[in-house]
């Protein structure tokens, strides 16, 4: 259980850096909208995990539920607005490129994170797959 | 002596010659993952320009022109058209389309026919609608560049639907292995 731990300790310091990021885009420029940026990435994973159990519970593998397609079609979409958000404010001169490239980073760090996380402490319910 | 292509299938309406690139079984979610980044980088094209046109501001050094044109209402009519499109197109039941006469009457295998056609014609006119814009509203006018930006995002929004719309469409088209035996 200790290679665990570390990977808990790791994962935990990448998402403070992360956050450390986002919150110095915002708050050097005293411009805090890119404080969405972590909002987006926090909300990402939701879908998927929201429509994962509504398809395949049943013995119908072989028809993909519309709503497991729904949930990834929002997740890319949420992710892609993650990172699209910054460089239109930066486009429009609403933040600095400076802030831009630090919330997209932050962004990918939080967002990476997660993604980590969940490939990492994947439960392995499916024995009879 | 020439025979018919084997999956040649006169009651399909649709048959798409693309290759068949094999992702193996991820081929459905990489293409759902695909086509739904394809739909939010064609929004953001087009939140881009309005995001812009809102906060256009006159040249520094001649303060009192303003900027000439601006992304107004319609701008978006294009955007929504595709849209609407390319949500109908995705609420059809694919197996309705290819008409097989086992279950429900033809009548409903007609109407889904039709409204795919309703919803490809809003896609095509939403492209078109994007490019007359682009034409009529900013290049004959010869705005400087930062302004004809405006209607080449709305052109690049409405093609970049389209490709969302089509990837999905062969994403979730594409038969999976228990599908294959079954027909087989």
């Amino acid at each position: 259980m200790a290679a665990g731990v570390k990977t808990v300790i790791l994962l935990s310091f990448v998402l403070a850096l992360g956050f450390l990021l986002i919150i110095l885009s915002c708050a050097l420029w005293a411009n805090w909208l890119p404080l969405l940026v972590a909002l987006t990435f926090v909300l990402a994973p939701l879908p998927n995990a929201l429509f994962a159990h509504c398809g395949g519970d049943e013995f119908s593998s072989y028809e993909n539920s519309g709503a497991i397609d729904l949930g990834r079609f929002i997740t890319a979409t949420i992710v892609i607005t993650g990172f699209a958000f910054p460089i239109v404010l930066t486009h429009s001169e609403v933040i600095t490129p400076t802030a831009c490239a630090m919330s997209i980073v932050g962004g990918g760090l939080v967002y990476g994170t997660i993604l980590a996380y969940s490939a990492a402490f994947k439960q392995d319910s499916s024995d009879f797959d | 002596m020439s025979l018919p292509r084997s999956d040649y299938d006169p009651r399909r309406v649709c048959l798409n010659p693309f290759p068949d690139v094999n992702f193996g079984k991820h081929r459905r979610t990489i293409g759902i993952y695909l086509a739904g980044a394809l739909f939010a980088l064609a929004n953001w094209t087009f939140l881009d320009a309005a995001i812009l046109s809102a906060h256009a501001h006159s040249p520094y050094d001649e303060p009192q022109i303003p900027p000439p044109v601006h992304v107004a209402f319609v701008d978006w009519i294009p955007g929504f058209c595709s849209l609407f499109g390319m949500l109908i197109i995705n609420l059809i039941d694919k197996d309705r389309i290819r008409g097989d006469e086992g279950f429900g009457d033809s009548n409903a295998v007609w109407r889904a026919r039709l409204f795919l056609f309703i919803g490809f014609a809003l896609m095509a006119g939403g492209l078109a609608g994007s490019i007359s814009l682009l034409v009529l509203k900013y290049v004959i006018k010869d705005y400087p560049e930062e302004f004809t930006y405006y209607g080449y995002a709305n052109v690049s929004q409405n093609v970049a639907l389209m490709l969302s719309a089509v990837v999905l469409w062969i994403a979730q088209s594409a038969q999976s292995e228990f599908d294959y035996n079954l027909t087989l």
